[in-house]
């Protein structure tokens, strides 16, 4: 990661699934003691941010409303005001920022906003989703809530809790998060301790552990992807031996983007790039959204194919296969470079 | 740019209904042609004749318009056949297309 870049990692859940636990135990952990917190809390009479123990000019409460659809602007606003104070020194100083949304968020105009607002580009990157799972009900709630199954199908790492008062986790739980979102690793959080390293350490675009990352959700989601026939929300991978023109990458995106954008929920891949053949592009969207490709330095690996996975709703797999096929049919004899 | 094969077109027709879940199927017509039935429309699609600036042809009921690409084309389709359809315009940047060094 450039020098200065402060991560950003949003931490979501369904209602009581035990964000506030669980963060209110990271923050006293001294590798997250440079850390600013941003919650999000819905409803007139905000009670998370009394919950956690950080540094007074380093939490911020939004209370305005959802911040999944109300305050995006606002949540803009606010981290450009963080990074300002931080930069006069009128904050506790900070290298990390974690924002807990509210339970009913929809994390995907969050994750949008990271990517794409131009005020802040440059200063903050996306870090990771982390999403908490409540081991009780957290199988209900999948089958009732439909933000529910959107907060686990964008996950970088999904947090299972109230472990203890669930016994163990169900096997049904276990499948239906796997269904979801079977790239993230599924992790137990014991009342809302954690190994803390483990848990916000999935940024994609730091070169220190991209590759790492990179290989893991890789190495799940083409290895066992599925999908459950009755579900709208299915997790796939397309795989392509052959390397890919640049311009016909850009061209599969935007086609994704307009017809089927609010139904990608998460797409992330890495691509053999025909006119970058040593240094693959790290792809990653969110519904129409598509930040710009982080190039990793060398292949984590000797598999050079390109695996791209998506997470969708009801956009069915053949048709991505055929569409980025078809595209890439079109633009073959293209010159190179072009 | 080359034409991707009919046959890819074809099948790529094919899924898009599905995945935009508009009613109708894509068949072959005996000059070649690929003919999207059972619709609320009538639609063909032709390969344009050699030298022209498109690449297809669509037609919808009678009235012939040029495509450039096939993603020209899916975005002619769609707007005939699903009402609600709104073309996202926002075009996402993937720049640089290749790394800087």
């Amino acid at each position: 990661m450039s020098a200065g870049v402060i991560p950003v990692s949003v931490l979501t859940g369904f209602l009581g699934s035990g964000k506030t636990t669980m963060l209110r135990h990271l923050l006293r952990q001294p590798e997250f003691s440079r850390t600013a917190v941003i919650i999000n809390e819905f409803g007139a009479v905000g009670l998370d941010h009394e919950l956690v123990a950080a540094s007074e000019d380093s939490l911020i409460e939004l209370q305005t409303g959802c911040l999944c659809c109300k305050i995006r602007n606002d949540l803009a606003q606010t981290l450009q005001d963080l990074l300002r104070r931080r930069d006069e020194r009128r904050c506790a100083p900070f290298d990390r920022i974690v924002i807990e949304t509210s339970g009913l968020a929809d994390p995907a105009p969050i994750l949008q906003t990271l990517m794409t607002d131009a005020n802040i580009a440059g200063r903050l990157v996306l870090g990771g989703v982390v999403t908490t799972v409540d081991a009780v009900n957290g199988a209900g709630t999948l089958e009732h809530e439909e933000i529910s199954q959107k907060q686990v199908a964008v996950a970088d790492r999904i947090v299972l809790t109230k472990l203890d008062l669930a016994g163990a986790a169900k096997p049904a739980l276990l499948n239906r998060l796997e269904e979801l979102n079977v790239g993230a690793p599924v992790l137990i959080a014991d009342h809302g301790r954690i190994d803390s390293p483990l848990v916000f350490n999935s940024d994609l675009y730091d070169p220190r552990t991209k590759s790492t990352d990179v290989n893991a959700w890789l190495a799940q989601a083409t290895g066992h992807a599925h999908s459950r026939h009755d579900a709208d929300v299915k997790a796939y991978a397309i795989v392509r031996r052959e390397p890919i023109r640049a311009v016909a990458l850009t061209l599969f995106l935007e086609a994704l983007a307009e017809h089927c954008g609010t139904d990608i929920l998460r797409l992330k891949g890495i691509v053999n790039i025909l006119e970058s053949p040593d240094r693959p592009a790290v792809i990653h969207g969110v519904q129409h959204v598509f930040h710009a490709p982080a190039w990793l330095d060398r292949w984590p690996s000797d598999d050079r194919s390109s695996r791209i996975v998506c997470i969708t709703r009801r956009v069915p797999q053949r048709w991505v296969e055929v569409l980025l096929e078809a595209i890439g049919e079109e633009v073959a004899d293209v010159p190179v470079g072009c | 740019m080359s034409a991707a094969p009919n046959d890819l077109a074809g099948e790529l027709l094919a899924q898009s209904l599905v995945a935009w879940r508009v009613a109708g199927s894509v068949e072959r017509a005996s000059d070649g042609a690929l003919v999207i039935g059972g619709s609320r429309k009538d639609i063909r699609i032709d390969r344009a004749p050699p030298h022209d600036m498109f690449r297809w042809t669509v037609t919808v009921d009678g009235r012939t318009r040029g495509a450039i690409s096939l993603l020209a084309v899916l975005r002619q389709v769609r707007e005939a056949l699903d009402p609600g359809y709104t073309a996202n315009r926002v075009r996402i940047a993937v720049a640089p297309l290749v790394p800087s060094s």
